[in-house]
């Protein structure tokens, strides 16, 4: 495995929110370290946490209702959780950028796509406004909207949801940013432009040596341009590795679910969906064992009521599941 | 954005000309004339006044006349009060009522815009329930119980400091204006800042603010550039008809401080049934608003890029 340095490392990472209806475990003991150049895919099914994990490391929770529990956020060497100065304008924008998912509504309305650039570059770099949003031409450029100079004057109605994205993307890496995260940055654009932007993202990558998160439901996707991947599930991390080993020797039960449930998009490749049946647990009482006990296939008397250890498949791979206790009566393959 | 103007103009002046006929038809399907009441007038000055007024022609006659004269600006002679012209009213007087008026309507619109800001930063906490209570306050009471009210306080602060910091009532100075303007705009401004407060609430949930604070935008510039002046547009788009109730409402209100506006003179004309002056006040008011309205309109137009095309 590509031995690179590590960008960002979290570290037991729990998020609440408290809602009408009760507390919401939405996060609960989470964590994974990144690496410097490196694509990290997160996956699971909708409502697992995915966005409030990234969210904690911008400092994007809406607070209140959410609250960071416990946990560290270790950027260059300091706990960014901590140090609220640091995860403001130092390193927002600057050396962590973030794209969202619907392109559509995570624009001003108000505001010429060229000025929404241009003011993350007047922040954080401290140009004046006209060399800002000369720079921020040459962005809008670099990313490959067509007629950069007049797009930059116009207002987010006046331009597909494709360009959108893209500018979307200028903004996030205007600074050159060391972490780019990414939510589902594809999911409400069609798919030639999806593999376009893809494809660009992982351009700047090798260029910046930045290290991206990528959060997609989309299986072929993340075998394309993932290094790395966490699955999640029920506000944890149940399996997390090399991509690689994840495909080939999946070792969680709900990793297995996952493929089997989800289209691939390699050619050739037939196959039956197979839903995982049952629902997701509920976040306000999480099962205090396993939280896939419900709907695993294989599961057996000691993962209702305790939690998985991790356990080590190889160095580079580790997974939450009874099934790999040297005593389990059952193995899931 | 010209042709839209050109359209706006045109759908007002039809509109003033459909207030004017409805204002007309109103005023003579009111049972007396202007003649009515006047003391011990026999039949042949009566008749001599009919005809002098035109009072005696048939009444679509009449219409047309009115409407002729009225396209070249001349709103005719007063019945009531001798020898002087409808127009001579209105300019006099206007202006009295207009300086009123904008200023009631600069206090409430930067007042609501505030307090529903700040009620909305605050949300659930004491500044925004204390802010919110007095918001009912202001919608529910009518203003002329506050006019009556703040006169009140004001002869109490004046009395005992002595002497006269604000004046009671009358017209001509700055110091004159403040009072009755506050007291116009008030009920206004409660509703601007309910208006603001929830558009306020929902901006700040929006995704674009959100991505506003991860590009590490400073506190002040996300307040201002992304979360103000999205939440200001329903703002601006009740700006006109505030304009028409603050319009109307200045009725009262110059009645209550004495204010030598054109408010009175159209109240005591439709008592006595001075048809010039009513008809020439209505209409004055009438396109004076839907100028208004439209100026409003093209500001929006200003303010959100998505409606300037249309
Ligand atoms: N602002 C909030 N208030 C209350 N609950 C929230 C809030 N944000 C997230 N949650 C809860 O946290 C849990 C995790 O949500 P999250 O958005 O991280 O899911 P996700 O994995 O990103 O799902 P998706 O794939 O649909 O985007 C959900 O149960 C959600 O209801
Ligand atoms: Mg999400």
């Amino acid at each position: 495995m590509i031995n690179k340095s590590i960008a960002l490392k979290v570290s037991n990472l729990h998020v609440e929110f408290d809602t009408y209806g009760g507390v919401i475990k939405a996060v609960r003991g989470v964590s994974f370290s990144i690496k410097k150049g490196l694509t990290t895919a997160i996956v699971g099914e909708s409502g697992c946490g995915k966005s409030v994990t990234v969210q904690s490391i911008m400092g994007l929770i809406p607070k209140p209702p959410g609250k960071i529990t416990r946990g560290e956020v270790y950027f260059e060497k300091q706990d960014i959780l901590k140090n609220k100065k640091i995860n403001g304008k130092d390193i927002r924008g600057s050396k962590i950028g973030m794209i969202f998912q619907d392109p559509m509504t995570s624009l001003n309305p108000t505001m010429k796509i060229g000025d929404q650039v241009a003011e993350t570059i007047q922040t954080h770099l401290g140009l004046s406004y006209s060399n800002a949003f000369k720079k921020a031409i040459d962005l809008l450029d670099l990313v490959q909207i067509p007629d950069a100079k007049q797009r930059a004057s116009q207002y987010p109605f006046e331009l597909s949801g494709g360009m959108l994205q893209r500018s979307m993307i200028a903004m996030a890496v205007a600074c050159r940013p060391s972490i780019l995260i990414a939510d589902e940055p594809t999911t409400a654009l069609d798919v030639t432009i999806q593999s376009q932007i893809l494809s660009m993202l992982s351009d700047m990558q090798k260029e910046n040596d930045m290290a991206i998160i990528l959060i997609t439901h989309d299986l072929g996707v993340v075998a394309e341009i993932a290094d790395e991947v966490l699955v999640m599930y029920g506000g944890e991390i149940v399996e997390k590795g090399d991509v690689n080993e994840i495909y080939n020797n999946s070792s969680h039960p709900y990793t297995l679910g996952l493929k089997e449930a989800m289209p691939t998009n390699i050619k050739g490749e037939k196959k039956t969906l197979k839903p995982i049946e049952g629902s997701p647990p509920d976040l306000f009482r999480p099962p205090i064992g396993c939280s896939y006990f419900d709907r695993c296939p294989v599961a057996m008397n000691v993962c209702e009521k305790n939690r998985p250890e991790t356990y080590e498949i190889s160095k580079d791979h580790h997974t939450n599941c009874w099934a790999h206790h040297k005593y389990a009566t059952n193995s899931f393959k | 954005m010209l042709k839209y103007t050109i359209k706006r103009i045109i759908q007002g002046i039809v509109t003033v000309w459909f207030i004017a006929t409805v204002t007309f038809i109103a005023m003579h399907s009111v049972p007396g004339d202007p003649l009515t009441g006047e003391r011990g007038m026999s039949e042949e000055i009566r008749q001599n006044l009919e005809q002098k007024y035109g009072l005696d022609k048939p009444i679509l006659e009449q219409y047309i006349i009115y409407m002729g004269n009225m396209i070249k600006g001349d709103f005719g002679i007063s019945f009531t009060q001798q020898n002087r012209s409808v127009n001579d009213i209105i300019r006099e007087h206007f202006p009295v009522s207009a300086t009123l008026g904008i200023l009631s309507i600069v206090f409430a619109a930067l007042g609501g815009v505030l307090w529903g800001a700040l009620t909305a930063i605050y949300r659930n906490r004491l500044p925004d329930v204390v802010v919110m209570f007095l918001v009912i306050f202001g919608i529910s009471v009518p203003s002329f119980v506050i006019a009556a009210m703040s006169q009140l306080i004001l002869v109490n602060i004046n009395t005992s400091f002595g002497f006269s910091i604000l004046p009671v009532a009358g017209w001509g100075t700055i110091s004159h204006m403040l009072v009755p303007s506050l007291v116009l705009g008030l009920g206004t401004m409660a509703f601007l800042t309910r208006l603001m407060r929830s558009s306020m609430l929902e901006v700040v949930n929006a995704d674009y603010i959100r991505t506003a604070y991860s590009k590490g935008l400073p506190a002040q510039r996300i307040f201002l550039k992304h979360q103000l002046r999205n939440a200001i547009l329903p703002v601006i788009t009740v700006i006109g008809p505030a304009i028409a109730s603050i319009t109307t409402g200045g009725f009262v209100v110059e009645l209550v401080f004495a204010i030598p506006g054109l408010g009175r003179f159209f109240v005591q004309a439709v008592q006595q049934l001075d048809y010039t002056v009513i008809m020439g006040t209505t209409v004055f008011y009438g396109a004076f608003l839907v100028f208004m309205v439209i100026i409003v309109d093209l500001i929006y137009g200003l303010v959100d890029p998505r409606v300037r095309l249309e």
